[in-house]
């Protein structure tokens, strides 16, 4: 069960503001203000999934990946194995957007998966791996510390 | 990536960030996001002046699922929201809602509205109620642009 569940219409214009704000602060306050906000957007906002992650349980994580990447039309692949939760992003609908409004994407688009990854990680038994294959693809990848 | 629904979730927190950063912080950061919206809505509106944010704020209404009625009249444009879901998000959010989220709306719209010729009137009514109401008019009018709380609790 997933704790934000939003139905309805989509305003996809919102990955261009995403693309503003992380260019905004990643300019002036630099990775570690992204890295702030996007500690507390894991910890906090999305409270829930963090909380089971911190006792080994990626369901709600993985329920929420599935549900807004269906929603927003990407293109993925997503993979559970014992050891790892792997997100396989071949379009992503960001990026997407993005190009759609002929935007360049920022140099810290892409923080918002890998910083909130990595903090969705922290204090937990998982480690974030966060590959970036192409413009709007990438392998997320939750495993198991060794 | 974070999902376009809860964009408005971690806005949020950007917003709480930069009020922590201290400053005009935050209102700078409110007109680099007027600056940015330029590009969906300044020629929009300069061309097609009042009826053009009629567009504008229709599409928003249904992109966004507001409850929200935009009356377009001879002399002006009325934006009455019902319930706002960027506020509603906002604290329907385990993280709490920025006590001035809704400075953002104003902070944006009114450089935007008076560099398209326009003066606004923005009423937040209540920064605990997910409800405001917009009124633009040609900038020829007698009231300069201002930012309201008619219904704010003491």
């Amino acid at each position: 069960m997933l704790r934000y569940r939003e139905t309805g219409e989509l305003h996809r214009d919102f990955h261009g503001s995403m693309n503003a704000a992380v260019e905004y602060v990643g300019r002036r306050y630099g990775r570690e203000g992204l890295r702030t906000i996007f500690r507390a957007t894991a910890q906090r906002v999305y409270r829930s999934i963090y909380e089971k992650l911190k006792v080994g349980d990626w369901s709600e994580l993985a329920g929420h990946w599935r549900y807004f990447m269906d929603r927003e039309g990407a293109v993925y692949t997503l993979a559970e194995t014992e050891e790892a939760l792997v997100l396989t992003v071949h379009r992503c609908p960001a990026v997407a957007r993005l190009h759609e409004l002929g935007m360049a994407p920022s140099a810290f688009f892409c923080d918002q998966t890998v910083l909130l990854n990595e903090a969705w990680c922290e204090g937990t038994p998982f480690e974030a791996v966060t590959e970036l294959t192409g413009e709007g693809s990438c392998v997320q990848t939750i495993r198991r510390r060794i | 990536m974070i999902p376009s629904d809860q964009f408005v979730r971690f806005y949020n927190e950007v917003f709480k960030f930069l009020d922590a950063q201290g400053g005009d912080a935050l209102a700078d950061y409110y007109r680099v996001v007027s600056a940015q919206q330029e590009q969906h809505c300044l020629r929009l509106f300069k061309e097609q002046g009042l009826a053009g944010m009629k567009a504008y704020w229709d599409r928003i209404a249904a992109e966004e699922n507001c409850d929200m009625t935009c009356i377009l009249y001879p002399d002006r444009f009325e934006l009455v929201m019902r319930r706002c879901p960027s506020l509603s998000k906002a604290r329907d959010n385990d993280a709490g809602a920025f006590p001035r989220y809704c400075d953002h709306c104003p902070g944006w719209v009114i450089p935007l509205i008076e560099k398209a010729g326009f003066t606004c009137e923005y009423d937040i009514i209540d920064r605990s109620l997910p409800q405001c109401r917009m009124t633009v008019r040609p900038g020829q009018a007698k009231s300069p642009s201002r930012v309201i709380l008619s219904g704010q609790r003491r």
